[in-house]
C-alpha cells in the first residue's frame, strides 16, 4: 500500500471564504437596533401609548420626551414603540405562517408527482390570479378591525410563491443524480430533505423571505393607511401615520417619526441581499 | 511578419500568494505551428492557457513575459491581451456546446462575430457567415439552435464563432472532451483544416491518440511544470521522463488485457433480462433486449450515442421501467446491493454536504463500520483529511474513488458503472479502472459498464450487449 496522496486539483482557487458584505453588515446592524427597539421600547420608555395628557396636545420634542406628544397628548415614543413591535410581529407571523406552509407543500407536490401536484399547482394558480390585496380586503370587509382576518388574508396570498419557487427547485433536484445516488444507497425521505434540498433552497428561501417581510409591513401600514386594517386607538406605523397626517403641518416630527421607521425597516431588509442573489 | 512566431512565452509563472502552481513556463510556437500541452487534470495547463489569454480570476499573480505575433507583453499585464480577442487570438473552450448561446440561431451566432468582433455591415456578415458554414458542411444547420446539434457540429460551429474574426492563433481547450471515438476524427480533421489555413494552434488536451495525430511540438507538463519537451512524433516514440512514460502506458489502447475474472458456467444470474423495450414517446431506443448477469462478470453495454444506455442500466438497476419485458434480480438481495457509478462524481455527491458528513449518514443509516471505510479509502490512496471538503473542492479522480468506496462499502452484488472514467485524465482512469477490477474479484460482484472508449470495452469487458441493433 502505497501512502502517495495524489494532489488536488483545486486547492486553492475554491478555498474564497464566505464573507459577509459592508452593506450586509450595515443592514444587519440597522435591523438589530430597529429589532430591539420593538422588543424592548414598550418597557424602557414605561408609559402606556393609550394614556392622554390632553393640555399636552402637539408639544414639541423635549429630552424627557424625544418625539414629544400627538393630537391627543399621548406620547409619540411609547406610541412607536408598541407600535413597531406590532406590526414587526404581525409582519414576521405572517411570513413564517406563509413560508412554511409554502415551502412544505413545494415539497410535497415535487416528491409526489402526479395528479396530487396538478391539483395543488392548479389552486396556487388560482389563488395568484386574485390580487393579493383584494383577498385581504374581503376578508377584513367579514370582521373589520381584526387582527386575525389581517393576518390571514397576508398569509393567504404570500404561501404561493413560497410554494412555486420550492416545487420548481425542488423537481430538479429530485431529478439530479445525487439524489438517485441516495435513494440507491438506501436513504428516504427526510434525509434527502435534510440534506440534499435544504441547503440547496434555504438561500432562496431566505430571499423571498426577506421581501416577503418587507411588502408584509408596507401592506399591513398601506391597509391601516386606507383604514381597513387595524383601528385607532391601536398604535399601528400604517394607523398612526392616517392619524397624524393632518398635522404634518404644525408637528412634521409626528408624522416623520412612523413613515423614517418603516423606511429603516425596510433599508435593513434589502440592505441584507448577498452580492449575489440566491433566488 | 514570417519571422516572428505566432506566440512566444518566456518564464511563465502563475502564483497565488508565494506557492507558484505554474512555473518556468518557455515555449515558442512557429507561424503555422502546432504546440500540444499534454497533462493531467490539475497539472496547471488550463491555468497557462488562461494566463495566455489574459484571463486569470484576480486572485492570482502572473509573471513573466508572453508575445503574440511579435507583441511582447508582461505576462503579468493582462488586460492589453484582452484587446486581441477574437482578433489576435482566440479560445475554443472545452465542451463548446456549452459555451453557445442556447436562445441563438448558429447562423446568427457565426454572424455576430463578423459584425461585432471584425466589424463587418450586418448583410456581409450574414454572407460571410452563410459561406463560412458551407465551408464545414453545416448548411442545414445555419437555422437550428445549439440543442439540435450534435456535440461534433456544435464544436464546429464554436471553431466558426471563434475564429470568425481572423484571429492567427487559436487555444484550443481539451477538443476530444466528452466525444465519442468516432467524433474525434471530425475534430482532427478540423484542426488540421484550420492549420491548413494559416492558424498557429496551442492545443490542451490528455488525449494522446489526437497528440499524435496532430504532431508538431508537444510538452507535457506536471504539477505546474513543463517536465518534456520536443517534436510531438519522437517524444511519444521515446518518452525521456518517466512520468511520460507512465501517461503513455495509461492510454487505454496499451493496457494489458484484463483476466476476466472466471465466471462458473452454473452460477445462478444476479440479473435477467428478458426481451426489454423502451420507448420515449414515440422514439423507441432499443426492445427485445436479452441478458443474464452472472456474480463476478463484466458486461460493456455499447451501441452509438442516443441509444439509450443509460436508460438500459437504470432499467436494470430499477430506477427506471421498461415498456415491455420483464427483469429479475436474483431473490435475496437487498435493494442497496444493486449500486451505480455516475459519469460525473461531482455530481453524485449532496452538493453544499462536506463528504465526511455524507459518509457518516451512510454508516449510521445502515448500521456498518466506520473502520471499513477507512480501510476502503486507505487502499483508493485518498488522505482523509479529503473529506473534511466539499464535493467541489476535491478533483474529479479524487472524488470518483470516493464514489467508488462509498457504492463498495455497501457491498454490492452489480454495479452499474455510467461512464465512470471519461471525464478522467489517463492516469486517473487506468487507476480507477485498477481499483475497481481488484474489488469486482474480492467481492464477486458483477459490473455492468457504459463506456465509449473501445479499446476500455476490448480490454476489460468479458462480453458486450449491443442496443444499437
Amino acid at each position: 500500500m502505497t501512502t502517495a496522496y495524489s494532489p488536488s486539483s483545486d486547492l486553492v482557487l475554491d478555498e474564497a471564504p464566505r464573507r459577509l458584505g459592508r452593506a450586509q453588515r450595515a443592514g444587519i446592524a440597522l435591523l438589530v437596533v430597529i429589532a430591539l427597539f420593538a422588543l424592548f421600547g414598550p418597557w424602557l420608555v414605561g408609559i402606556d401609548p393609550a394614556r392622554q395628557q390632553l393640555e399636552r396636545f402637539l408639544e414639541a420634542p423635549s429630552l424627557a420626551h424625544p418625539l414629544g406628544f400627538d393630537q391627543l397628548g399621548r406620547s409619540m415614543l411609547a406610541r412607536l414603540a408598541h407600535g413597531a413591535r406590532l406590526s414587526l410581529s404581525l409582519a414576521a407571523i405572517s411570513v413564517l405562517s406563509a413560508a412554511i406552509p409554502g415551502t412544505l407543500l413545494g415539497l410535497l407536490a415535487a416528491w409526489r408527482g402526479g395528479w396530487l401536484e396538478r391539483v395543488l399547482a392548479a389552486f396556487a394558480d388560482a389563488v395568484l390570479a386574485l390580487p393579493g390585496l383584494l383577498l385581504v380586503l374581503l376578508l377584513t370587509a367579514f370582521t373589520p378591525g381584526g387582527f386575525w382576518p389581517l393576518y390571514v388574508g397576508i398569509s393567504l396570498a404570500l404561501w404561493v410563491e413560497y410554494f412555486r419557487v420550492v416545487r420548481a427547485a425542488s423537481r430538479i433536484l429530485l431529478a439530479s443524480p445525487h439524489v438517485e445516488a441516495a435513494r440507491l444507497l438506501g436513504f428516504g425521505p427526510v434525509h434527502i430533505v435534510r440534506r440534499h434540498l435544504l441547503p440547496e433552497l434555504l438561500p432562496r428561501l431566505f430571499t423571498l423571505m426577506r421581501f416577503g417581510f418587507a411588502g408584509a409591513v408596507l401592506a399591513m401600514s398601506a391597509l391601516g393607511f386606507v383604514g381597513v386594517g387595524l383601528q385607532p386607538p391601536t398604535p399601528e406605523l400604517g394607523v398612526m401615520m392616517i392619524e397624524l397626517l393632518p398635522y404634518y403641518g404644525e408637528a412634521p416630527w409626528l408624522i416623520g417619526a412612523p413613515v423614517l421607521l418603516l423606511f429603516l425597516t425596510l433599508l435593513g431588509l434589502l440592505l441584507l441581499a448577498p452580492e449575489r442573489e440566491a433566488a | 511578419m514570417m519571422t516572428n512566431p505566432a506566440l512566444a512565452v518566456e518564464d511563465l509563472a502563475v502564483l497565488h500568494g508565494e506557492q507558484a502552481l505554474v512555473r518556468d513556463i518557455s515555449f515558442e510556437i512557429p507561424a503555422r505551428g502546432v504546440f500540444t500541452l499534454l497533462g493531467e487534470s490539475g497539472s496547471g495547463k488550463s491555468l497557462l492557457a488562461q494566463a495566455i489569454m489574459g484571463n486569470l480570476p484576480s486572485t492570482l499573480r502572473c509573471e513573466g513575459r508572453v508575445a503574440i505575433g511579435g507583441e511582447k507583453t508582461p505576462a503579468g499585464d493582462q488586460s492589453s491581451r484582452h484587446r486581441g480577442w477574437g482578433r489576435r487570438l482566440a479560445l475554443l473552450p472545452q465542451e463548446p456546446w456549452l459555451a453557445l448561446d442556447p436562445t441563438m440561431m448558429v447562423r446568427a451566432q457565426v454572424a455576430e462575430t463578423y459584425a461585432v468582433v471584425a466589424n463587418e455591415p450586418r448583410s456581409r456578415a450574414r454572407m460571410l457567415a452563410d459561406r463560412a458554414l458551407a465551408s464545414l458542411g453545416l448548411s442545414d444547420a445555419a437555422h437550428k439552435y445549439p440543442f439540435m446539434l450534435s456535440g461534433g457540429m456544435a464544436q464546429r460551429v464554436a471553431f466558426l464563432a471563434t475564429h470568425a474574426a481572423g484571429a492567427p492563433l487559436m487555444i484550443i481547450d481539451e477538443p476530444t472532451k466528452g466525444l465519442d471515438a468516432d467524433r474525434r476524427g471530425e475534430v482532427l480533421e478540423l484542426l488540421r483544416s484550420a492549420q491548413a489555413q494559416g492558424m498557429s494552434l496551442l492545443c490542451i488536451t490528455h488525449d494522446i491518440w489526437l497528440a499524435r495525430a496532430l504532431g508538431g511540438r508537444l510538452a507535457v507538463m506536471l504539477e505546474g511544470a513543463m517536465i518534456e519537451q520536443g517534436e510531438a512524433a519522437g517524444v511519444l516514440a521515446a518518452p525521456r521522463h518517466d512520468y511520460t512514460r507512465r501517461l503513455l502506458a495509461a492510454d487505454p489502447g496499451s493496457w494489458p488485457a484484463w483476466t476476466a475474472p472466471a465466471v462458473a458456467p452454473d452460477a445462478h444470474p444476479i440479473v435477467q433480462v428478458d426481451q426489454v423495450g423502451k420507448s420515449y414517446g414515440r422514439q423507441a431506443l432499443f426492445s427485445g433486449i436479452d441478458a443474464h448477469i452472472k456474480a463476478g462478470e463484466i458486461v460493456a453495454v455499447s451501441g452509438p450515442s442516443g441509444s439509450g444506455k443509460t436508460t438500459f442500466g437504470n432499467i436494470v438497476l430499477g430506477l427506471a421501467r421498461p415498456d415491455s419485458g420483464s427483469v429479475q434480480r436474483a431473490a435475496g438481495l437487498a435493494l442497496t446491493a444493486f449500486q451505480k457509478i455516475q459519469q460525473d462524481p461531482g455530481a453524485a455527491f449532496a452538493p453544499r454536504i462536506r463528504l465526511r458528513q455524507s459518509l457518516l449518514d451512510l454508516v449510521k443509516l445502515h448500521r456498518l463500520d466506520w473502520g471499513v471505510l477507512d480501510a476502503l479509502l486507505a487502499r483508493m490512496r485518498l488522505a482523509p483529511a479529503l473529506l473534511d471538503r466539499l464535493p467541489h473542492q476535491v478533483s474529479g479522480g479524487e472524488l470518483q474513488r470516493i464514489a467508488l468506496a462509498r457504492v463498495l462499502l455497501m457491498k454490492p452484488a452489480l454495479i452499474f458503472a455510467d461512464e465512470p472514467t471519461s471525464r478522467l485524465d489517463p492516469v486517473t482512469q487506468q487507476d480507477v479502472f485498477a481499483l475497481l477490477q481488484e474489488h469486482l474479484r474480492d467481492a464477486r460482484c458483477a459490473l455492468l459498464l457504459v463506456t465509449h472508449d473501445a479499446d476500455i470495452v476490448d480490454r476489460v469487458a468479458g462480453r458486450r450487449i449491443d442496443l444499437g441493433r
